[in-house]
């Protein structure tokens, strides 16, 4: 066949399997195929192509998709998710933060070291106010952190807290998926390694959560955290 | 919206993720919908979001920005196509009756990983977001757009030679160059 055959070709063939063509098209097409029975071969192939074509094409599609917005509350857990994987920019690590090397030291045994506060003190604690207690998860078992300024803050920030230790991860995550089980309670995290105090409560039925990114200061991180906590369980 | 700066995302700054978190959303979202929006529609947000949380993990070993798009939804599909596998897998164990077949009705994509068991392999990821990044290199305007107004919208020749403002002579000559790359990209190599 030559070109104009071709594309002749091309074009009823395409009509044909989009099922756009009219009869006089349809009959044209046998008569072609009559004519060059080689053809035939060359149309499946088109059936072929066109099937992959159009499951590809709306992948291709959506993959090149601008419209619609990222929902508000994803924002706060990926960024958590970015400090967890990637930690945080090299320009913020400052070498001559107080006691850089003991958590250093830490953070060389333990791959992953948080600290956890869930605050209990039903004892002291006034009516209607948080269930709170506090632990430790430190997979290199007790290690110089515990005496670090930035544990001191955690205790000085909620100052009856009694601290408890976990040193395996999996230990602290059953713990932590079994304190939703009691009533109005509040956990906060302290997650060194993503730079973050995480916040999670429950308070008259109410669940919450937010998260405060550590820049350069723990303490006013902390004090965010606490604000939080103390909005979130205002009576 | 431009593309972020990977250097910055590799090092995990946080203003360039929220940029790229906005920049990649559409496509997270879109590709999971597209699965899911049949079957498990209220799902399609949570696989996007997991989506570039899986990303995250992955934005180390990738070379160059145009890669992102691609290898993000990539993870979308393959995480939409788990999770359908799952359900239904899940129903059929419960004896309900929707047929296995339902989240491939579509014929199965070439794309789809092919065990029902496991979670998509790395390798398979790559290969998509490969296949789904030469496509985009590939179906430059208006080619991708003639191809989708063709075979997806069932416009006609004279239809598209309008809406693309090109000669109803050339729509052909158009789908001819645009299956071809679609066969080299996508078509399975048999004996692979």
């Amino acid at each position: 066949m030559n070109s104009m055959n071709d594309e002749r070709f091309f074009d009823l063939a395409m009509k044909i399997i989009a099922r756009q063509a009219t009869d006089a098209e349809r009959t044209e097409l046998e008569a072609l195929l009559a004519r060059h029975p080689d053809l035939r071969a060359e149309f499946e192939r088109l059936q072929a192509d066109v099937r992959v074509a159009k499951e590809a094409l709306p992948l291709v599609d959506a993959t090149q998709a601008t419209a619609g917005e990222l929902p508000a509350y994803a924002r706060g857990r990926l960024q958590t998710k970015v400090r967890q994987t990637l930690g945080r920019p090299a320009v913020e690590e400052k070498p001559d933060r107080p006691l850089a090397w003991g958590w250093r030291w830490v953070l060389g045994l333990a791959a992953t070291a948080v600290v956890v506060l869930f605050v209990a003190l039903p004892m002291f604690r006034p009516p209607g106010a948080p269930v709170i207690e506090l632990a430790m998860l430190d997979v290199a078992g007790e290690t110089r952190g515990w005496k670090t300024n930035e544990v001191a803050l955690l205790q000085r920030t909620w100052a009856k807290a009694r601290m408890n230790s976990f040193t395996k991860p999996e230990l602290l995550q059953a713990w932590e998926t079994n304190w939703l089980a009691k009533a109005d309670a509040v956990k906060v995290i302290y997650d060194r390694n993503a730079a973050e105090v995480r916040v999670i409560g429950r308070w008259n039925g109410k669940t919450f959560q937010n998260s405060f990114p550590v820049e350069a200061d723990l303490a006013a991180a902390l004090a965010r955290a606490q604000a939080f906590v103390q909005e979130q369980t205002r009576n | 919206m431009s593309a972020p700066d990977l250097n910055a995302l590799q090092t995990g700054d946080a203003d360039a993720w929220n940029a790229a978190f906005d920049w990649l959303w559409p496509t997270v979202f879109a590709v999971a919908q597209l699965k899911l929006q049949p079957y498990l529609p209220n799902e399609a947000e949570d696989v996007a979001i997991e989506a570039l949380e899986e990303l995250v993990e992955k934005v180390r070993a990738v070379n160059s920005v145009e890669e992102l798009k691609p290898l993000a939804a990539s993870i979308a599909h393959h995480r939409a196509v788990s999770l359908l596998r799952e359900r239904f897998a899940k129903k059929r164990g419960e004896g309900k009756t929707e047929s296995l077949d339902a989240p491939t009705t579509d014929g199965g994509n070439p794309h789809d990983p092919p065990s029902s068991d496991s979670p998509p392999s790395d390798l398979e990821q790559r290969e998509l977001a490969q296949r789904l990044s030469q496509s985009l290199a590939e179906l430059k305007p208006p080619l991708g757009e003639i191809l989708s107004d063709f075979f997806l919208h069932g416009l006609r020749y004279e239809e598209i030679a309008k809406k693309r403002g090109v000669a109803v002579g050339s729509v052909g000559v158009y789908l001819k160059r645009g299956l071809d790359a679609m066969r080299r990209i996508w078509e399975r190599e048999e004996n692979s």
